[in-house]
């Protein structure tokens, strides 16, 4: 297959039957066993558009669907290009087999790395359709003229798309060597149709119907069920294993044991329930499991006094023996993602001389990570396996693992039928790969005037991008000579101050551990705009007044995204009385999402609670492709920024993870879901770039400031208690 | 052994008689609308009406259910396919985001509006209170609610 040229591969899939089809597509087949990580960029792009007979737009969706909707944000930049209604677009979400790689779906950087080639895809689809349009009406190009769905001239010839093409299918391919075509998604003067505009996003009918969707949802002839047993950390070996009891369940079709993997098939669901509980395991450890040992790892003091972190990542002028007017240490918590979906795959074996070996379906952000792992665990060529992506119900940073997928494969292989496996809610809480426990020391001085003279930021976390079980043992110490791309998120300070450090090192963990919302940008901010909070408040000064000052006018955008959130928040004055408060937050993430929140809190002494009782949210993250769904992102984040600062934190002791399910890991419900108010700082002329955890970073911090205003506590450890502020106040 | 849902009488196969009802209609009945989620009843994502109630069909024994009426969120609109009140709120408001928890949670808001056609922020909080939403669309499921409450009080 790898012989066929790009243009060849689409027609062989039967795609390319009829119409013309732009191609804006990868030079570089590369297969890779770490994550997928094969971005479009001007020189090598990703994005199919094609045009068919009947007029219809149909497109190829690059990112895998998890609720964030950036393919619709895709599609709406393809319906500006090509002059018609986003509605009138198919979306295709292509397998493994259709396309070349495509990078996991990940990290909010869909739309930064996606919108351009899919413009530049539909522009070069437009600019051939006009070519047509001018042969046909033997006119020049430039006397061609949009119109909605086609073309028109100034003597009002109309012409459709549908009346440019003949029976010849035809593919159209991005050339380097020529001007790019006008892209209007990015043209600041156009008075744009389609982008900008709020957008109901794709499948949204599918979703409120209860329409088949999902992974589980797919019907499959002669499907058995089956689950594995889950160590409590991948480096785990089996020790004991009694699966006494599982031969007399009724509707067991296998036990299945390869090494340390087993697990079962039945005939129904719960048939697998009740032969998994049979199944007693003990494992070996490499060391103990318990939030001891953790904050043993992490304790940053300790480390800090015996000199250098392992990464100074910024060094200007430090001064390590400043009169520092802040000395704070702040602890963040261990989180899960706990996805709605538990995840699910199912697996299918075909016989030789099929088009495929081995079929999964799974709702995966890495689907040709999946492809590649397969085929290693398997033995079958990588063009015998094929994925088919589903919807995922949420993924937020955990499903890009072969874990669901393993299962399902080698209990489908065990019993030479198909085979669904969908974890219990247990083993999504086993395996998460939980964003990591980290402790932060800040220390902060301030001069005669009160601006920031010296900064310095020392933080130990456990690896994220680099996690021991994210990449092959080999490739593992080879990375980590590099950067780890999530540890250092957020490390950056928007305040200026002339003696500046951050330092930090990245640590394993006795738990798996991996990318959740944000990264590191939402622990790191959280410590940053406490403390930075507490210095304002102790020079007497404003908050938002002075974290605007010492930005000392470099992050424009940011500062107008915190003088725009004060303004929303002050039209809702607080309630006077003991218990209230209101904080603010700021930060950049990834250098280019710009967000300020506010919070609104009740401390209440009568029922011993806290609540969120409103927030603000602005953000400027570019131009705003889809501002409803920039806005669902931010009330996302406003919802994790609860959960993250008031509830969440995965149990760990005794060896394994005690967090089993909601009752003890809860999350966010109705009456915790502060009133959102969210608002959004378009910038027609700035490439968008991504918001899926943008807001992650102010929220919490923002819940913790209104804290301290409210009752003079200052959180220095997350999740915040109302026992917490109890303990401080009294003393 | 029959069930009876959304007005059709079904057969169970011997097999599957000792399943959950959220099982049956799942893997046997095809409607998988319905989904599963937490196991426990915490979560509600399963939640269907059982004579006119909402309940958490994960947790309730299909032979349990034999005797009554059961309904699902493929039920909610006509058979002509005009939607539900709620589901067109749901639309307007563009609840949904990853949208695994949403039939849930009409399901129950459904039952809510059937028995108190108008009401508050706390009466909604209240009652929605054993859904979660990992994606955290509830401040859009409660504008959502209010909207279907209005145009059912206009329509009837």
């Amino acid at each position: 297959m790898a012989k066929l040229s790009r243009r060849n591969f689409l027609i062989a899939t039967g795609w390319v039957a009829g119409g013309v089809t732009a191609l804006y597509t990868l030079r570089n087949r590369a297969m890779t066993v770490a994550p997928t990580i094969i971005f479009p960029n001007n020189a090598s792009g990703i994005s199919w558009v094609q045009i068919r007979q009947d007029g219809k737009c149909m497109m190829y969706f690059p990112r895998m669907e998890m609720g964030q909707n950036s393919n619709t944000g895709l599609a709406q930049i393809v319906a500006e290009e090509l002059n018609i209604n986003v509605t009138d677009i198919e979306g295709v979400t292509p397998n493994t087999s259709e396309v070349a790689p495509i990078a996991l779906t990940a990290g909010s950087m869909s739309m930064t790395a996606f919108s351009h080639p899919t413009a530049v895809a539909a522009a070069i689809l437009r600019e051939n359709l006009r070519a047509r349009a001018a042969a046909k009406l033997n006119k020049p190009m430039d006397l061609i003229l949009d119109a909605p769905g086609g073309f028109t001239t100034a003597e009002n010839e109309r012409l459709a798309y549908a009346d440019l093409l003949d029976d010849t299918p035809a593919v159209v391919e991005f050339d380097e060597a020529k001007p790019l075509p006008a892209l209007y998604t990015f043209d600041k003067t156009r008075k744009k149709t389609q982008v900008g505009r709020p957008t109901r996003p794709l499948d949204m009918e599918k979703l409120i119907t209860g329409a088949p969707i999902y992974t589980a949802d797919v019907p499959m002839e002669g499907v058995l069920y089956g689950r594995a047993i889950k160590p409590p950390v991948r480096n785990a070996r089996l020790d004991t294993l009694d699966t006494n009891g599982v031969d007399g369940i009724k509707g067991l079709v296998k036990l299945v044991r390869e090494d340390d993997f087993v697990g079962v098939v039945c005939k129904t669901p719960s048939a697998v329930d009740a032969a998994m509980a049979q199944i007693k395991v003990t494992w070996q450890l490499e060391q103990p499991i318990n939030d001891d040992e953790i904050a043993k790892i992490i304790d940053v003091d300790a480390r800090m006094a015996e000199g250098e972190l392992e990464h100074i990542f910024e060094d200007d002028n430090h001064r390590r023996d400043a009169d520092w007017d802040i000395d704070l240490r702040f602890e963040v918590q261990t989180q899960s993602h706990a996805m709605q979906e538990p995840r699910a795959a199912i697996a299918r074996f075909n016989p030789a001389g099929a088009a495929h070996r081995l079929e999964i379906w799974t709702g995966t952000q890495d689907a040709f990570a999946m492809k590649r792992l397969a085929a290693l665990d398997t033995g079958l060529d990588d063009d015998d396996v094929v994925i088919y992506p589903q919807r995922m119900g949420g993924g937020f940073g955990g499903r890009e693992h072969y874990e669901v997928e393993m299962d399902a494969v080698r209990l489908a292989r065990a019993v030479k039928q198909p085979v669904k496996v969908q974890w219990a809610r247990a083993d999504e809480f086993m395996c998460s790969r939980s964003r990591p426990a980290s402790a932060h020391r800040i220390r902060l001085a301030a001069d005669d005037k009160g601006n920031l003279s010296d900064w310095w930021h020392g933080y130990i976390t456990g690896h994220i991008v680099l996690a021991r079980e994210r990449l092959p043992g080999w490739l593992l110490p080879v990375m980590r000579l590099g950067e780890d791309i999530g540890t250092v998120r957020g490390a950056v300070t928007p305040y200026a101050a002339p003696h500046h450090r951050v330092e930090f090192s990245d640590v394993d963990l006795p738990i798996d551990l991996g990318v959740w919302r944000s990264l590191n940008a939402g622990p790191a901010v959280f410590a940053r705009e406490s403390a930075v909070d507490e210095l304002a408040l102790k020079l007497g000064r404003d908050p938002v007044d002075y974290k605007i000052e010492q930005m000392d006018g470099a992050h424009p955008r940011l500062q107008a995204c915190l003088e725009r959130a004060r303004e929303m928040a002050e039209k809702r004055p607080l309630p006077k009385g003991k218990g209230y408060g209101r904080g603010y937050a700021c930060g950049i993430y990834e250098h280019r999402c710009h967000v300020a929140a506010s919070a609104d809190v009740f401390v209440d002494a009568a029922t011993q609670t806290i609540k969120v009782t409103h927030m603000s949210c602005v953000e400027d993250v570019g131009l705003a492709v889809n501002p409803d769904q920039l806005r669902a992102q931010m009330e996302s984040n406003i919802a994790w920024s609860v959960g993250m600062a008031l509830m969440e934190k995965l149990e760990i002791g005794d060896d394994t993870i005690q967090s089993s399910n909601f009752d003890n890991y809860p999350i966010p419900r109705m009456e915790d879901m502060p009133h959102v108010d969210a608002d959004i700082i378009d910038q027609p002329g700035i490439p968008p770039a991504g918001a899926g955890e943008v807001a992650l970073i102010a929220g919490p911090a923002a819940i913790a400031n209104a804290i301290r205003q409210a009752t003079g506590y200052r959180a220095l450890r997350l999740p915040i208690s109302y026992n917490d502020i109890k303990a401080a106040t009294k003393s | 052994m029959k069930l009876n849902v959304n007005g059709d009488i079904h057969e169970i196969a011997e097999d599957w008689q000792g399943e959950s009802l959220l099982n049956v209609l799942r893997e046997q009945l095809g409607l998988v609308g319905s989904r599963f989620s937490c196991g426990i009843g915490q979560c509600g994502a399963c939640v269907v009406h059982v004579n006119g109630a909402p309940v958490s069909s994960c947790l309730l024994p299909v032979a349990e259910a034999t005797d009554k009426e059961i309904l699902t969120i493929e039920s909610l609109a006509d058979a002509d396919g005009a939607l539900h009140p709620l589901q067109q709120a749901w639309l307007d408001e563009n609840v949904p985001q990853c949208g695994y928890c949403q039939s849930g949670q009409i399901m129950q808001a459904a039952s809510l509006l059937e028995n108190n056609p108008n009401p508050s922020d706390a009466d909604i909080d209240a009652a929605m209170s054993g859904h979660l939403c990992r994606c955290g669309t509830y401040d859009r499921i409660r504008k959502a609610i209010k909207r279907a409450a209005l145009t059912m009080q206009e329509t009837s």
